[in-house]
């Protein structure tokens, strides 16, 4: 253990208070957060002419912000790490440094302005509330990292050694040019519904929509066949200017860092990003228990991809934590999922397909509805109802290409102890778990899936949204993966065990 | 090679007691839907029905809570070894979990309402995956006494985190 580091936690062992530039972050906040209320008072105390209700309107703030100042410390102390707050109802939150799990930094503008930054706990507790959350928030960048680095050595490895500079290494750095993505990702879509959305409640507040008509509609020298595919293109255009912008955001300066195992062992991954408020994460190796390469359809189409790691520990609410790669070429994020699991194979290795049956039910599962969507359309016209109802009809070819494409999605491996499981085409995900984090095997089957010889095998997992499902296997064959991932676990429960050890698929 | 590998089911029945429990809990489950169609469409005057609807959510509701139990009663087993737990319970879906000793990391004996009137008892081993609790409902009282202290042995025998 360095000396810098022994002091740091000399010092963090007595109750202290956060750092005293928080003492401007929290008015600025303030009165940020109340700024409609301060409007009005001003307004209205400038219409009365009382100066004094101005000063209370921008001292009550700050008075907010002294108190949540002063009430609130923390220490670390033998091996504990407690968090005090609150100024009516006194909170004393306590947590043993040993179950930290990941320490997140996040620095607001404001923060950055002054060199200050949030340090967020994570424990892996499964409780959501803000009031349970340990928030340092407000400590020098520095003192931050220091922080940082001393809690997840005490928890990953006890003999602490200096971080070798000399075996960090950069496995991801953002480049610009990955904007182009931006606007074929799920999240751009609703970023710019929410865009729309906001502006029409905007719109409608004014009361346009009360005075909208469209049959008045008239630009000067434009026709409406015109207009209403330009106005379209200008939607699209706004759509993905919004989601560049969101991207841009959240992903501005991505890099993910590879910690070498210098110090003991414990390698960790380390990731920062952000463009405005900057995140950093840190994440302990031996905690990524997978990885989920994901592909929404537009994604996929313009040869890109994203990652994100299945973290133990880390549950489905905290997956902002959990990103490896934003929306990228597929070839780096590729490479990325190789070098976070440490082997190649995984991530290239070509995926057994589940059969002729487990395609039918992908063919009658797409079909079925669109079927009774085209009927749905067909009985009224043919009853005198317009026209136009025909598009219903439209539903059995996208709902063939859909079978067709989720039936090539589906595949699943046993490659070099990780199961790699593939499905999805709208989004189409590759999921790959490190075999030593199955926890159990969910094998499911509805009635129709049994009559086919099916079943849905699901590894349990403690991390991510805790379970990689396989669809649709024969059920013989997910007895065979299940058992040459988890062997003596299988084969007291089946009719031949012999028979489990020979010719598994994947 | 004789045929493909098949799991055979587990080798333990649930209390044949769980049958009535679970026809009560069915009757108790159609009964707000039907309560509410009653309410809607006589007093309130909602919406009304023809009399081929009440039929059929006759049919339907009577078919429900006769049948689905017993079917429930055949799916429903379990068993426990020195080195994994395996259920199976459902009745349309299926569904078998097995989980190695050395995951389980907590066993809980709940008796609900409807358990206690049957004198049954519902337990659940709960592994760090929470999409992998096992399950074992409709279980004779005395039986799930034993099982929780078989299950708390086995598993303390272990070693390892359970993570």
């Amino acid at each position: 253990m360095t000396s810098t580091a022994q002091s740091e936690l000399a010092r963090d062992a007595e109750w202290q208070r956060l750092d005293p530039r928080m003492l401007l972050v929290h008015p600025i906040r303030e009165v940020l957060r109340f700024l409609p209320v301060i409007v009005v008072v001003v307004l209205g105390s400038t219409a009365a002419g009382g100066e004094q209700w101005q000063l209370i309107g921008v001292g009550i703030p700050v008075v907010l912000g002294l108190m949540r100042y002063l009430t609130t410390s923390f220490r670390i102390s033998s091996g504990r790490i407690e968090l005090r707050r609150g100024l009516l109802n006194r909170h004393v939150l306590s947590t043993p440094v040993d179950r930290v799990r990941t320490v997140d930094l996040t620095s607001s503008p404001i923060h950055r302005l002054l060199g200050l930054t949030k340090v967020r706990i994570g424990t892996g507790t499964a409780s959501t509330s803000d009031e349970d959350r340990i928030d340092l928030d407000g400590l020098p960048v520095d003192r931050a990292r220091a922080l940082r680095a001393e809690l997840l050595q005490t928890s990953t490895a006890d003999d602490v050694a200096v971080t070798d500079r000399a075996t960090d290494r950069d496995v991801l750095v953002f480049d610009p040019a990955w904007v182009r993505f931006a606007p074929l990702t799920g999240s751009g879509v609703v970023i710019g519904a929410a865009a729309l959305g906001a502006g029409s409640q905007l719109l409608q507040s004014v009361g346009f929509w009360d005075r909208f008509d469209p049959e008045n509609v008239d630009v000067p020298g434009v026709p409406l066949g015109v207009l209403v595919p330009l106005l379209v293109l200008a939607l699209l255009v706004l759509v993905s200017l919004l989601s560049i912008g969101g991207y841009v955001v959240t992903n501005w300066g991505f890099r993910l860092t590879r910690l070498g195992g210098a110090r003991g062992g414990g390698e960790t991954w380390h990731l920062s990003r952000g463009l405005f408020t900057t995140r950093e994460t840190t994440l302990d190796d031996e905690r990524v228990a997978g990885v989920n390469l994901s592909e929404p359809l537009g994604l996929r189409v313009a040869g890109g991809a994203r990652l994100s790691a299945i973290v133990t520990g880390l549950s489905r609410s905290q997956q902002g934590s959990s990103a490896l790669a934003p929306p990228a070429p597929r070839r780096i994020v590729e490479r990325v999922a190789r070098e976070v699991l440490d082997a190649a194979v995984p991530v290239d290795a070509p995926l057994v397909p589940h059969g002729p049956l487990a395609a039918r039910r992908r063919w009658t599962r797409a079909l079925l509805p669109a079927l009774a969507l085209a009927v749905a359309a067909l009985v009224p016209v043919a009853l005198g109802a317009p026209v136009w109802l025909l598009v219903g009809l439209l539903a059995l070819p996208v709902a063939a290409l859909l079978a067709r494409d989720r039936t090539r999605s589906l595949g699943h491996a046993l490659v070099a102890d990780h199961l790699v499981s593939r499905s999805g085409s709208v989004v189409r995900r590759r999921r790959i778990l490190e075999v030593d984090h199955v926890i159990g095997w969910n094998l499911r089957a509805t009635w129709f899936q049994r009559r086919a010889g099916l079943t849905t095998l699901v590894a349990t997992t403690a991390g991510g949204s805790q379970a990689v499902p396989v669809l649709d296997v024969p059920e013989d064959e997910a007895l065979r993966v299940a058992h040459r991932a988890l062997p003596d676990l299988m084969g007291q429960f089946s009719d031949s065990p012999a028979n489990l050890d020979d010719g598994c698929l994947a | 090679m004789d045929g493909a590998p098949a799991l055979r089911e587990p080798s333990q029945r649930v209390s044949p007691r769980a049958r009535l429990m679970w026809t009560l809990e069915a009757v108790v489950q159609v009964a707000f839907p039907t309560v509410a169609l009653v309410v809607l469409s006589g007093p309130v005057d909602a919406f009304g029905l023809p009399w081929w609807a009440w039929l059929l959510w006759v049919v339907v509701v009577a078919a429900y809570v006769a049948v689905v139990p017993s079917w429930r009663y055949l799916v429903h087993r379990w068993e426990v070894t020195d080195t994994a737990v395996y259920t199976q319970t459902g009745w349309w879906a299926r569904e078998r979990r097995i989980a190695p000793m050395s995951r389980i990391q907590t066993v809980d004996h709940v008796e609900g309402v409807f358990s206690r009137l049957f004198g049954l008892a519902t337990v659940t081993a709960t592994t760090a995956s929470a999409a992998g609790a096992l399950e074992i409902s409709g279980l004779d009282k005395q039986v799930a006494r034993r099982l929780v202290d078989d299950l708390t042995v086995k598993a303390d025998a272990v070693e390892g985190d359970a993570t």
